[in-house]
């Protein structure tokens, strides 16, 4: 064995660029596999993972307290695993609001800490309410210096609560917590049981099972309500359900660009090694001692590259995991752990000794003579033919030459092709989904006008996210009417639309509909461009609706729904379905006549309407804001053109990893053609020698890697496109969102002219250092040392 | 008669390692002029020097009025291409190119167009007496085809100076008096010729001049008469 490690180590140190080759491509593909793998395992159950750790109940129960009693409820255990409660619960109603904070109906329940054996909450800011006055909201993680800053007291059925704390709980038990004690002087309304079961829970029917066993000695009615958590997680999964599809694709072409290109690295390093196994057999080396020497010898800088390369995938995956699942509740925890750390040390190796094992052991067949004369004795028959044809050819000698190369080494041609084709597939999607996501957000920013203009109600004021607070709230002293006015008789203002969103109850729906009630010129802003089926309004009477509530309510286009404020209805026509229509949750776009024929008596504060200004082509957008602001100081005006954290989410990881993969893929082009340059050693000393120019070879070397870049990139680009048809759409209806088709329509000839060059770019960078190499190659030392 | 190559004092060192030390010599156009010694004398190392195939530590190398050593590595490419014609032992054709291809190569690298540079093959394949082989691979070829196919690649842009590195080392017997007889053909039409050989044989039978080396110095320098 330890002829066989002194061998294995002279050969790793007398090989040091081919050493380096592998370990820097182990590396590389080592940490895309880990990103790949944590991609892949992030999209699979992000819900299941954080549920678990919070010990999500499996279903919330809220029981009636004059049919029920705590003891009653405590006592019955049948088929669970854990539970919390009783709890008791109240709705309030929160005063009307000026400001950010929980709008509608609160959930309160009385509970006196944020642990216990089920629904484990994250107090994540502040504490838990400790006396009577206290009440900490359910709210999502997030900065707690945002603009404009959280309410620091809520009104509930007219009593105001002090916020001490912000907690998460995934399962949503409750919209705040308050102390038992105060609950109690707040009159509750029922009880709440927290289960987590030990029989099936995979479905919201066995769910439901559970708990009718639970509950099945308690008295008739004792139950009110209850909702399994599956309910939540069809929601939550709708949300990042969005990222899945983007997360995956990459994690795919990561895994496989990772595994084509260590094998293609580690086998060829074998092949070139054939003249040294002859040698290692001719001294003495049995064969099975000489697959040991090219095993260690490609394992050393695979272990040692695949470790680093664990903790590099480990630190990259974070940042585009976090950014992915931000904001919903999920984000500690994920990224890359044991399994997937598992699964890449042990799994990287193996691939290697693998990817070297096979051709290991076709040198273990062949007789040391052979061995030793392969490369050097001339060879018959691959590539011959196009050779002779390429001769032929109107070409620089030197470009002709390099043209017919890839032929003479078909299979080690076909793995750099697939590096380079993989590349180009990663570098085409995600040049198609920036694109679609570019022109996304162009149409919303549009159709939200360039400028949006808020009234201060004198309580807080707003601006983008990211900028800082625009100063001290001053209340408006104008009318809505007015503000419409003013920002109307501002230099450079080409549309004016108000927009009153309020939640109107539909006939034959329990839930609230949530209505843009819009006025002025918001038909000509852009909406029409979200249109994803039908057409855009024509009248008082008719409405566009987006997707996902089209899907929620089952709506069709020419479907008629009728809205009822107080006493007052009225009935709109859906004429068509719009992307996700405007800015915020999902509601229907309606004329504000309909509104005034709803409530006409209803007086709409200018402070709760958003106004959308877009200004006459080439107006400064910047100086117009500062006209709001110098016209009015109660009016807050920003420039909407800003990127979505979706886009610069999705267009941030999809780049880097493109960028990843590009790199990878040039590294397996690097590594054929030092390959191919050791291999033709003797010909390109030849070759120098008859008169060839150091540019003539890094011509020829360059042009052989040209057909590789150009079979990569035109394979390439079909897949790439592909996977954008198919997988853009997918993503959109997994977040219940449908995209026009202008969105989608991202292909034209320049376009793909450029990815077309992706793939030769690829492959001429891979190819040039090692081209040069060829340049400097000594040729009196490669043609007499024979 | 003009010199065609001359070296000064020409010192040749790899590491501690002297290949040639202070070699001086003088190569008239139309000699035969044959580098003989043992192994690791410096005759390769002399040869490379000629062919502008490497550098030497010191002194210089002029070849057909051309100092070498102010010429950069574009320009020495440019020089071997026109000026110098090579054969090696081990023939060094490209595998995957027939014998026609091989030879017109050297033309096709100056910019030649392909008909012509495969005319031009064609002659020299047909006066080396192996036109019926252009088609043929080299993988196919015997020694000797292969090493005439070198020759007359090295022919091919009509050199003012030939170097043979061992020309007949790898081949059989037979095979060697034909490429010594193509090597003695040629210098009779006028080629000058510098031949790197241990084979007395063939300096005897092609050389006009032996120049005998050891340990990187010219021990000695004889006229011969040929056979």
């Amino acid at each position: 064995m330890s002829a066989v490690w002194r061998a294995a180590r002279a050969a790793v140190r007398r090989r040091r660029v081919q050493t380096f080759v592998i370990g820097l491509v182990v590396l590389l593909s080592t940490t895309t596999i880990v990103v790949a793998l944590s991609l892949l395992s992030a999209t699979s159950a992000p819900f299941d993972k954080a549920f678990a750790r919070q010990a999500g109940p499996h279903a919330i129960a809220e029981f009636d307290p004059a049919v029920v009693s705590a003891e009653q409820l405590t006592a019955a255990k049948t088929g669970v695993a854990a539970v919390a409660g009783p709890f008791p619960l109240t709705v309030l109603e929160p005063a009307i609001r000026t400001g950010p904070g929980p709008r509608g109906p609160l959930t309160v329940v009385g509970r006196g800490d944020p642990g216990g054996p089920v629904d484990k909450l994250d107090l994540w800011d502040g504490r838990w309410p400790a006396a009577p006055g206290e009440i900490v909201l359910n709210e999502p993680v997030h900065p707690t210096d945002r603009v404009p800053p959280d309410p620091d007291s809520i009104t509930l059925d007219g009593t105001t609560f002090t916020i001490v704390g912000r907690a998460y709980g995934l399962a949503g038990s409750a919209d705040a917590w308050v102390t038992p004690e105060q609950m109690a002087a707040l009159r509750p309304t029922g009880i709440q049981m927290l289960y987590r079961f030990t029989g099936d829970v995979s479905s919201a029917a066995a769910v439901e099972d559970s708990l009718a066993a639970v509950t099945a000695g308690l008295p008739a009615k004792a139950l009110v309500a209850s909702q399994a958590y599956t309910v939540v997680k069809e929601r939550i999964s709708t949300d990042i359900a969005v990222y899945v599809p983007f997360l995956a694709t990459f994690g795919v072409l990561g895994l496989v660009v990772g595994i084509v290109i260590v094998g293609n690295v580690v086998s060829g390093a074998v092949v070139s090694g054939y003249r040294h196994i002859g040698i290692l057999k001719a001294v003495g080396f049995t064969p099975r001692q000489v697959v040991g020497v090219y095993l260690v010898m490609v394992s050393v800088p695979a272990i040692v590259a695949c470790v680093l390369g664990t903790v590099l995938g480990t630190l990259a995956a974070q940042p585009l995991l976090r950014e992915g699942f931000q904001g919903l509740g999920l984000d500690p925890g994920i990224g890359a752990g044991g399994g997937i750390w598992l699964a890449v040390l042990v799994g990287v190796p193996l691939t290697v000794l693998l990817a070297a094992f096979v051709p290991a052991t076709r040198a273990h067949r062949l007789s040391a003579a052979e061995a030793i004369t392969a490369g050097s004795a001339p060879r018959a028959g691959r590539g011959t033919r196009v050779q002779h044809r390429l001769a032929g050819v109107r070409l620089p000698r030197a470009v002709s030459l390099g043209l017919g190369q890839p032929f003479a080494r078909p299979g080690r041609t076909w793995f750099t092709v697939a590096a380079v084709l993989l590349g180009v597939t990663t570098v085409t999607f995600a040049t198609g989904l920036a694109d679609t996501l570019v022109r996304v957000s162009t149409i919303q920013d549009r159709s939200d006008g360039q400028i949006v203009v808020h009234a201060s109600d004198g309580r807080s004021r707003m601006a983008p996210d990211g900028a800082p607070p625009p100063g001290q709230p001053v209340a408006t002293t104008r009318t809505d009417a007015q503000v419409e006015e003013l920002l109307r008789g501002l230099p450079g203002a080409a549309r004016v639309a108000a927009r009153y969103r309020l939640p109107v109850s539909e006939v034959g729906q329990t839930e609230n509909l949530d209505v843009n009630f819009f006025r002025g010129d918001y038909s000509t802003m852009g909406y029409a461009d979200e249109l994803t089926a039908g057409r855009w309004m024509a009248g008082p009477e008719e409405t566009v609706v987006p997707a996902q509530l089209m899907r929620e309510r089952g709506l069709s286009i020419g479907d008629r729904l009728t809205l009822r404020l107080g006493s007052a209805s009225r009935s709109l026509t859906v004429v068509g379905e719009v992307m996700d229509g405007p800015d915020g949750p999902p509601g229907i776009v309606a004329d504000w006549s309909v509104l005034t024929s709803l409530a006409p008596e209803r007086v709409v504060p200018a402070h709760e309407v958003l106004y959308q200004v877009q200004l006459v082509a080439g107006f400064d957008v910047a100086s117009y804001v500062r006209a709001v602001a110098a016209a009015d100081a109660s009016l807050d005006a920003w420039d909407t053109s800003q990127l979505s954290d979706l886009l610069v989410t999705v267009v941030g990881f999809s780049s880097a990893l493109a960028l990843l993969l590009s790199t990878v893929a040039a590294l397996g082009v690097f590594n054929t053609v030092v390959l191919n340059v050791r291999e033709r050693r003797r010909d390109l000393g030849m070759l120098k020698s008859i008169g060839m120019t150091p540019r003539q070879v890094v011509t020829m070397v360059l042009s052989s890697m040209l057909v590789v870049g150009l079979a990569g990139g035109l394979l390439g680009i079909p897949l790439g496109v592909l996977a954008h048809r198919f997988i853009l759409p997918q993503a959109a209806d997994a977040s219940q969102v449908s995209l026009p088709s202008s969105v989608m329509a991202v292909w034209h000839a320049p376009t793909l002219a450029l990815l077309a060059l992706s793939g030769v770019v690829i492959a001429l960078l891979g190819a040039l250092v090692p081209a040069g190499g060829a340049a400097r190659l000594t040729i009196a030392e490669v043609l007499h040392n024979e | 008669m003009t010199t065609v190559v001359r070296l000064e004092n020409v010192r040749k060192e790899y590491g501690d390692t002297t290949a040639l030390a202070g070699v001086s010599l003088e190569i008239r156009a139309g000699e035969a002029v044959a580098v003989m010694g043992p192994s690791g004398c410096g005759k390769s190392t002399l040869l490379n020097m000629i062919a502008g195939l490497d550098r030497p530590t010191s002194g210089s190398v002029w070849v057909q009025d051309q100092d070498l050593g102010r010429l950069n590595e574009t320009k020495l490419a440019l020089f071997r291409r026109h000026r110098i014609g090579m054969i090696f032992q081990f023939f060094n054709l490209l595998d995957d190119l027939p014998a026609l291809d091989n030879v017109a190569l050297a033309a096709q690298l100056t910019g030649s167009r392909v008909a012509t540079a495969r005319q031009r093959a064609m002659e020299l394949l047909d006066e080396l007496g192996i036109a019926d082989r252009r088609n043929i691979y080299p993988a196919a070829l015997s020694g000797g085809e292969r090493q005439r196919v070198a020759v007359a690649r090295a022919l091919m842009n009509r050199p003012g100076l030939l170097l043979a590195d061992e020309p007949t080392g790898a081949l059989d017997s037979r095979s060697g008096e034909q490429v010594m007889d193509l090597l003695l053909d040629l210098n009779q039409i006028g080629q000058t010729l510098l031949i790197v050989t241990h084979d007395e044989r063939l300096a005897t039978r092609c050389a006009s001049r032996v120049v005998e080396l050891a340990d990187g110095r010219v021990t000695n320098e004889r006229a011969l008469e040929r056979a």
